[in-house]
């Protein structure tokens, strides 16, 4: 793998590589750290992670079938996804920190911007200045945004596996309950409320 | 005989699973599927996870897709454990969700995996919870979760001129002294969870002199913690001194 390659790599498979060395001293990081400048806080960060290993809370853990099951329809749902789908997502090639900064830019946090990516919002309840703004943002047209925006969500793709339970379809929600739910703080509701067509 | 992973690493040598787990894998081929699904639900006799993973991969490839989705399922029930581990209802704002969405991605980098065979799950073969743990922060880094305050932040600013002689007195003799006290794994055990409770800002300066960082040097080609935070040397330094009395308190309470 050329130095080219290695700046290619976004910040999960960065950290994963980091992960899989035999070990994780000065060295090591020193080393990933001139490799990839771009991710310096990240690998920080995730040395520190390593470092310190799980910590338990205390508290009593418990995994439901629900929980288990929702990962199980994601799965499902992406690999079931056309190869070609990723060529129209207009958030495909960003990285986790271009992805933050598109939320900033947009003046809204991850979560919202996460629900909006992942299609959990119905798409003729957006404004259409935001999908003006979010298109702009990602130097994509208005109908590509909006044509990408308007597929069904993620989890109720094409159901290709069979379940032992039987899967339920999620519904989408309005933007207006995605702006009320995504912990925003009131300026920023108030702001995208005073979007609405 | 498994098979042999793709990936590389840096230095460009193939990933390996460590011995133990390869000895796993051999030892779980010469069962049927329906005892290996037993052993893998068992909570006795631990399969490892990086197996989990291995048989997982080849249930895909071999198209038994009934038993790939029996291991998947045992994976997220021991996956969402772990996390309700590393982000706790009291450490973390929407935690079940956070959790929900970092499950929700991995099943996402299985089903990639599955699809185009690019190798995106070998490091979890090499060392579960290592690999884990890096994604785990790649997600948390992304989705931005608010952690919940467990200790007061100091009431001096990064760049206050003044570091009282109690503070100085408790940085030179943590840690600074003998480095072989972290040999010690009740200690060291107590005093990764106490660094783990630390503000960021301040739980970066400790995670890097701990790893054998300088914190600040004038010649440019020495990586230093104050460029790597890309902070000046005085800002790390009161850091530092901010957290070494906070894990100085924390430690005194555990021992007493």
């Amino acid at each position: 793998m050329t130095p080219h390659q290695h700046s290619k790599l976004d910040e999960e498979e960065v950290l994963l590589a980091y992960s899989a060395e035999h070990t994780h001293d000065h060295t090591t990081l020193e080393h990933y750290l001139r490799e990839y400048p771009d991710h310096a806080q990240a690998l920080v960060a995730c040395s520190i992670e390593l470092m310190v290993g799980e910590t338990h809370s205390g508290e009593i853990a418990e995994v439901s079938d629900e929980v288990v099951e929702r990962a199980w329809q994601r799965f499902q749902s992406a690999v079931s996804l056309p190869q070609g789908e990723s060529v129209a997502n207009p958030f495909a090639t960003l990285n986790p920190a271009a992805f933050k900064s598109l939320a900033k830019k947009l003046d809204i946090n991850n979560l919202l911007l996460i629900r909006i990516r992942d299609r959990t919002i119905d798409a003729t309840t957006i404004p259409l200045r935001f999908v003006q703004k979010l298109a702009t943002a990602l130097d994509a047209t208005s109908e590509v945004m909006m044509s990408y925006l308007s597929n069904p969500p993620a989890m109720v793709s094409e159901q290709r596996f069979r379940s032992s339970v039987k899967p339920a379809v999620t519904e989408q929600i309005t933007f207006s309950k995605a702006v009320e739910t995504s912990q925003l703080t009131q300026a920023q509701q108030d702001a995208l409320k005073a979007l609405q067509d | 005989m498994p098979e042999p992973l793709k990936r590389k690493t840096l230095d460009g040598t193939l990933y390996v699973r460590p011995p133990e787990i390869e000895a796993w894998i051999k030892k779980l081929e010469t069962v049927d599927d329906v005892e290996r699904l037993r052993q893998f639900a068992a909570s006795v006799g631990h399969v490892p996870t990086e197996a989990l993973i291995y048989f997982m991969r080849t249930a895909w490839k071999n198209g038994a897709h009934g038993e790939f989705e029996k291991i998947f399922r045992i994976l997220m029930r021991r996956i969402g454990l772990s996390l309700c581990s590393a982000i706790s209802d009291s450490s973390m704002v929407n935690a079940r969700g956070i959790r929900d969405e970092i499950m929700g991605r991995f099943a996402e980098r299985i089903a990639k995996d599955c699809k185009v065979r690019t190798a995106l799950l070998d490091a979890f073969e090499v060392r579960f919870n290592m690999a884990f743990a890096a994604f785990r922060k790649s997600a948390l880094r992304q989705i931005g979760g608010s952690v919940v305050d467990t200790v007061p932040l100091g009431e001096d600013g990064d760049h206050g001129l003044e570091i009282s002689a109690e503070v100085e007195d408790a940085a030179a003799d943590f840690l600074s002294g003998d480095p072989s006290i972290l040999d010690d794994p009740a200690f060291r055990s107590e005093l990764m969870a106490a660094i783990n409770s630390l503000p960021d800002d301040q739980k970066k300066v400790i995670g890097l002199l701990i790893q054998g960082f300088q914190i600040d040097s004038k010649d440019e080609s020495v990586m230093s913690i104050a460029r790597i935070l890309q902070c000046d040397e005085r800002t790390v330094r009161n850091r530092r001194d901010r957290a070494y009395k906070t894990l100085k308190n924390i430690l005194q309470k555990e021992i007493a």
